[in-house]
């Protein structure tokens, strides 16, 4: 079974339906569960005991996980000097403290049978360091940080961690960007496109495929910095 | 509860690499004079969880007060046995 959060819309919704489509056993985590045509359920990531809650669950039901893909997220595009400060801590909750939540409690389900695949979420704009996004672009620059590290704790299992850090994909988190924001972006990539939902999930059916068991603590930036 | 303790002793010295290392109730599982280095802190820590089930209850070494180094169950194989029983009473 692989674990998807973030999973009733965006790309977790797109990783979700994609896994499906092949006959993989999807289980979705998100706030808003309803119509959610897989199995899922209810989870605030940013909360520890909500996603213990989960994990407990999962055990009782014998759930073998073989993957963990930390898809949730949230943005605010606002300069640092602007933001408020119940929306940095919002961004810096999900982003990164749930992806760390996640990560150490959902990891040792895999522990045990010493196989899995973890796939955690930045943006090419950490590497970029790109102007009104730097509580974003903080708490995904701890993802990478934490990916690294983490991904040399669970080699030991035989677990892979890495990151995929997308530019601008089309889902409702660019919402209030402009086309002239996302091509500015765009452009500074060595491959200057703005890639598909469906060029992730490529990469997502990669990094849980064996044929990438060689590929661990990485970041992806998808289209190239 | 005898039988109890003994099963998680033997857990805990199946871990330990060092077998020619004598453990006892003192013996220290994290800290200064730690007898199992991180990883193999998680293994024991696996392995208790699988046995805790054999036993019908669910065996908690997430929370905080589990990984706090001044309060922790894994200050030594007493205080962890000890906590490992009392999860189990209240549990059961």
């Amino acid at each position: 079974m692989i674990i998807v959060t973030g999973s009733s819309k965006g790309l977790g919704l797109a990783i979700c339906e994609r896994l499906c489509s092949l006959g993989v056993d999807v289980f979705g985590l998100s706030r808003d569960i309803s119509n959610s045509p897989f199995p899922s359920m209810s989870c605030d990531i940013s909360s520890y005991n909500e996603v213990k809650k989960v994990v407990s669950t999962l055990k009782k039901e014998n759930k073998e996980v073989s993957g963990l893909i930390n898809a949730a997220g949230i943005a605010s595009m606002n300069l640092a000097v602007t933001t408020p400060p119940n929306i940095s801590q919002k961004i810096i909750e999900t982003n990164l403290l749930g992806t760390i939540y996640c990560c150490q409690l959902i990891a040792p389900l895999m522990m045990r049978k010493k196989h899995g695949s973890i796939i955690n979420f930045s943006t090419i704009a950490t590497s970029l360091g790109l102007k009104g996004e730097s509580v974003y672009i903080a708490s995904k620059a701890g993802v990478e940080g934490f990916t690294r590290s983490f991904a040399r704790e669970m080699a030991d299992f035989n677990i892979n961690v890495n990151c995929l850090a997308p530019g601008p994909i089309d889902t409702n988190l660019l919402k209030g960007i402009t086309a002239k924001q996302i091509n500015k972006i765009v452009s500074q990539q060595i491959i200057p496109k703005q890639f598909s939902p469906e060029a992730i999930c490529d990469l997502v059916e990669l990094l849980l495929d064996s044929k990438s068991s060689s590929i661990s603590g990485q970041v992806l930036n998808v289209g190239g910095v | 509860m005898t039988e109890i303790r003994q099963a998680v002793n033997q857990l805990i010295i199946d871990v330990i690499e060092d077998k020619t290392i004598q453990v006892n109730d003192n013996t220290p599982l994290i800290g200064d004079g730690s007898v199992l280095d991180s990883m193999k802190l998680v293994e024991l820590c696996l392995s208790l969880e699988d046995f805790a089930e054999e036993k019908g209850f669910e065996f908690d070494w997430t929370s905080g007060q589990a990984m706090s180094r001044s309060r922790s169950m894994f200050r030594t194989v007493d205080s962890l046995l000890t906590e490992f029983l009392s999860q189990m009473e209240v549990k059961k």
